[in-house]
């Protein structure tokens, strides 16, 4: 045999080891092919960030700065109004000069503009940069307190990745409670350790009214729930809660499920060194008053303070087992910077799942066989050829996924048999070539030479055809519609690779130029 | 064996009647658009999609009375006992499908009143080995490998949950393989069987919608522009133009039947239609490839009419062979490949079809109008080696001599 074909017969069985070693299950790899969610079954989300909330949330912070600043000079008391997320409006008593605030804006708002209204007041504006630079952050730190979650539930595989648009896609293979997961991921989770005025009522006007006068303007009203004596949950109370937050979420190191008096479940947590301190100082100056334990603006539990406490905490409600579970993973894995929002979801059951699989993969099959057939039919010895490779293409298809770890989704197997049927094309292309040369009363060997060449550049037509479109489509498309895309961008190199490379060299070492072949099947 | 063979049919002659009929085709889908509107899928009108399947017989009535807003049908077969469930998009965004799936869960399972218990038919793997792990039936203690056995019981029970569909007798749960009695008693107390269990639940607020259909629609355009500037490239821009012309007409014709069969129009239809304008241009480009090397070796004068029919004929076995194995494919899709790809199927099988024809009807007659209005420049009178449709590579050269070893 000539030793160009021999050469080729290697490289096209080194590619064949090459591709069949990677699709086959190890023991390190049981999954060579990644299946998609809509076979594996999962949850695909996307969601919102809404910084404004940060950005809110330093707004405040900064009005806050200006009023205790010039409280320490004893300037007259300035009040703030935030006008929208980024801006806020300081205005001072009636015939007091604002130079000296604006020289304390100088100094500490550096990353603020300021302008004067017509009223007089001073309009604080956020400057660009610094707001761009607050929602990257919120950002970042978003992904990777899910990131965290998602970690802590155990999930295999997720994707967490953030998007133009403040959004945020999470995609969580073989979830099989996506509620749940759902509820983890959206938990703000903002834990704060705020002391009690007044006491709790009915309503928030009667709460408000047990604080003292001068207090008034420091404390919030929050939603708490009323227990009776055996704490049931009988109603909702209100709470006058000290705006000030000495300790935060940020000063725990652990938290984990513990068991009550009881044996209801509840949250203990254990503080930073920092956090112990802070917390000591907190308890050790206020024994005998309430402390409330505020969780996304809800109030806990609001315990007296019976001695000064270090170390750790219990977070009491009435949860059940999976609840304070959950709530654990959640105070564990940080607090969220901003709330979030469903865009999309997209969640598969494992169930349906295994149904498509076994539909798509039974589908295939017959088609698959069902080509093979016609084929054979057509074109007898040929036939052969063709079949030979196609079924090398199929091989080299799983196996580039396999390499490129591209996820197998539904559309994607429908793209794999789409492609088969588009791989015999360029076969059928220069099996017809060469019957028409053969007619024309050309040898068998001129007949197979001219037929590929002259079916060549027809090939690269149709195929850069169809690859400008599955280029589209993985530009657009979503999850499954980009698996399908990447399975027919990979198919359509394969087969370019099998009908004319494979398949010529199978002609060439049956049909040998030397042994002059009269007959061809064809 | 071989078909059409040496045919000599005269692709020309049908080109008015082939035109009219892909019109009156085409205007019979839009008639249908007309009366009954789009069908907008989840993808681009929002909303959320939820697929239950239950243990026993749908309880249409309730389900109709508790979700006001929703449509709701059977999904599948009736002895699947599934349905779907479509709400609309209220303008806002929010987890629509969740919040309906946990009223039901609420409204159809009274076990559901009890905190301490969970619906092994809803909830997963987690909530279940939480569950034994707490209790400890099996006396394990509180360390990694008590974890790691209860963990595994439940992944064990979620599998034969998924396998099952779902379970429809506790005996189901308690004879899976490593429930142990001690097992069994916990789980009969603390679980439940609820009412159904979910397939597949889908939300798409307003904005991602919106989002979606304009890259749909700029994914096909762009495509079809991209297709036409390639082919202009590569031959001329009579034959790019006609190309584009093809494309919209075989879009179009998938699109109507679209209408007629009132299908959803989804992302996998958008897909669908983005193959077509790659694969059903593949006939054309094969004829026109043929009608280009014709062209190099004529002998006596011929019409572009003459051209393109000589072409036609000559490729005609493998046009129907390609879409003939093509459609093989497709016909297996459509009838087993479920319902989640059946539409995808029938859209595609519709365009590969319409791609075919389109190729001996409506590309010819399209050429020839471009020819007749630009003053019968493709009549051609002898070989032509002009550069404007003439491949970049050299055809002439003899086959490479092999040296037989």
């Amino acid at each position: 045999m000539n030793r160009n074909v021999i050469w080729k017969v290697v490289l096209i069985l080194g590619v064949l080891v090459a591709f069949i070693v990677a699709v086959i299950p190890t023991s390190n790899n049981p999954e060579p092919i990644k299946r998609g969610l809509d076979l594996k079954g999962g949850t695909h989300l996307v969601m919102r960030v809404n910084v404004g909330d940060a950005v809110r949330l330093e707004t405040d912070q900064a009005a806050e700065t200006l009023k205790t600043q010039a409280q320490k000079l004893n300037l007259p008391t300035v009040t703030t109004r935030r006008v929208n997320d980024a801006s806020f409006l300081a205005t001072v008593p009636q015939g007091v000069s604002t130079a000296d605030y604006e020289r304390l804006a100088k100094d500490y708002l550096g990353a603020w503009d300021m302008t004067r209204t017509p009223e007089g007041a001073m309009l604080f504006k956020m400057k660009t940069a610094s707001q761009t630079s607050i929602e990257r952050d919120t950002i970042d730190h978003a992904v990777e307190t899910i990131r965290n979650r998602v970690d802590a539930l155990g999930v295999t595989e997720p994707i967490i990745a953030p998007e133009s648009g403040n959004r945020i896609v999470i995609q969580l293979p073989g979830v099989d409670d996506p509620a749940r997961v759902k509820d983890i991921i959206k938990t703000t989770a903002v834990l704060q350790f705020r002391l009690v005025e007044g006491s709790p009522g009915a309503d928030a006007a009667s709460t408000l009214a047990t604080v003292p006068e001068n207090m008034k303007n420091d404390v919030d009203i929050l939603q708490g729930t009323r227990e009776d004596e055996l704490g049931r949950p009988v109603g909702v109370e209100y709470y006058a809660i000290r705006k000030n937050v000495p300790v935060t979420g940020t000063d725990l190191k652990n938290a984990r499920v513990q068991k009550g008096q009881l044996g209801q479940p509840n949250v203990g947590m254990s503080f930073t060194p920092d956090g112990a301190r802070k917390f000591g100082a907190l308890t050790g100056a206020n024994v005998g008053r309430r402390l409330a334990i505020v969780l996304d603006n809800k109030v806990m539990s609001a315990p007296n303070i019976k001695s000064k406490i270090e170390d750790s905490g219990v977070i009491e409600g009435q949860f059940t087992q999976a609840q304070a579970s959950d709530l654990a993973l959640v105070l564990r894995s940080g607090s969220l910077p901003a709330s979030l929002t469903t865009l999309e979801e997209r969640t598969v059951g494992p169930s349906l799942g295994r149904d498509s699989i076994r539909q798509g993969v039974l589908a295939s099959l017959i088609g698959f066989i069902a080509l093979i057939a016609a084929v054979l039919l057509y074109y007898h010895g040929a036939g052969i050829n063709a079949v030979l490779a196609l079924l090398l293409n199929l091989i080299i298809l799983l196996g580039m996924m396999a390499y490129f770890k591209a996820t197998l989704t539904l559309p994607g197997i429908a793209g794999i048999i789409l492609t088969l049927g588009m791989a015999i094309d360029s076969n059928v292309l220069v099996f017809e070539r060469i019957r028409e040369e053969l007619r024309e009363g050309k040898t068998v060997r001129a007949a197979i030479e001219q037929g590929f060449s002259r079916a060549f550049g027809t090939i690269i037509d149709t195929h850069m055809t169809t690859i400008i479109s599955a280029l589209f489509l993985f530009q657009f498309g979503t999850g499954p519609i980009k698996g399908f895309a990447v399975t027919l961008l990979i198919g359509l190199f394969a087969s370019v690779f099998t009908a004319f490379f494979v398949s010529r060299v199978i002609f060439d070492v049956v049909y040998k130029p030397e042994d002059r072949p009269s007959t061809i099947s064809i | 064996m071989q078909i059409f063979v040496d045919t000599k049919y005269d692709f020309i002659k049908w080109r008015f009647a082939a035109v009219a009929f892909s019109l009156v085709w085409i205007l019979i889908g839009a008639a249908f658009y007309f009366r009954n509107g789009i069908n907008w899928g989840i993808d681009f009108a929002g909303g959320a999609n939820i697929v239950l399947r239950f243990k026993d017989a749908v309880p249409m009535d309730k389900l109709r009375a508790d979700l006001t807003d929703a449509s709701i049908q059977q999904y599948g077969k009736p002895e699947e006992r599934s349905v779907l469930i479509r709400q609309p998009q209220l303008g806002r965004e929010g987890d629509y499908a969740g919040q309906t799936v946990a009223k039901l869960l609420k409204d159809l399972n009274p076990e559901s009143a009890d905190p301490n218990k969970i619906d092994i038919n809803y909830h997963g793997r987690d909530r279940i080995s939480d569950l034994l792990f707490s209790t400890d039936p099996d006396r394990k203690g509180t360390n990694e490998a008590a974890k790691k056995y209860y963990f595994d019981m439940a992944q064990n029970i979620i599998n034969k949950r998924s396998e099952v569909g779902l379970f429809t007798n506790m005996s189901q749960v308690t004879s899976v393989p490593g429930v142990t009695a001690a097992d069994a008693s916990v789980l009969n107390q603390r679980t439940f069987l609820g009412a159904f269990t979910l397939l597949n639940q889908e939300t798409v607020g307003p904005q991602v919608g919106r989002e979606l259909q304009m890259k749909a629609v700029w994914a096909v355009v762009l495509s079809t522009l991209a297709m036409g500037a390639y082919l202009w490239l590569r031959f001329d821009i009579m034959f790019g133009f006609a190309a584009i012309v093809c494309i919209v007409h075989d879009v179009l014709v998938s699109l109507a039947f679209l209408g007629m069969i009132h299908g959803e129009f989804s992302l996998n239809i958008v897909a669908a239609l983005l193959l077509i304008v790659g694969y059903s241009i593949n006939d054309t480009v094969v004829t026109y490839d043929r009608v280009r090397e014709n062209r190099r070796k004529l002998k006596q004068r011929m019409t572009l009419e003459e051209q393109l029919n000589l072409a036609m004929n000559q490729t005609l076995s493998r046009t129907i062979l390609t879409s003939g194995s093509v459609v093989i494919v497709l016909i297996a899709l459509i009838i087993f490949g479920g319902k989640v790809i059946h539409e995808f199927a029938w859209i595609l099988l519709i365009g590969v079809l319409a791609g075919t024809y389109s190729t001996v009807t409506i590309v010819p007659a399209v050429a020839i109008a471009w020819n007749n209005l630009t003053g019968r420049k493709h009549d051609i009178s002898g070989p032509t080696r002009s550069a404007r449709i003439e491949e970049p590579r050299s055809e002439t050269r003899e086959p490479r001599k092999r040296k037989a070893v």
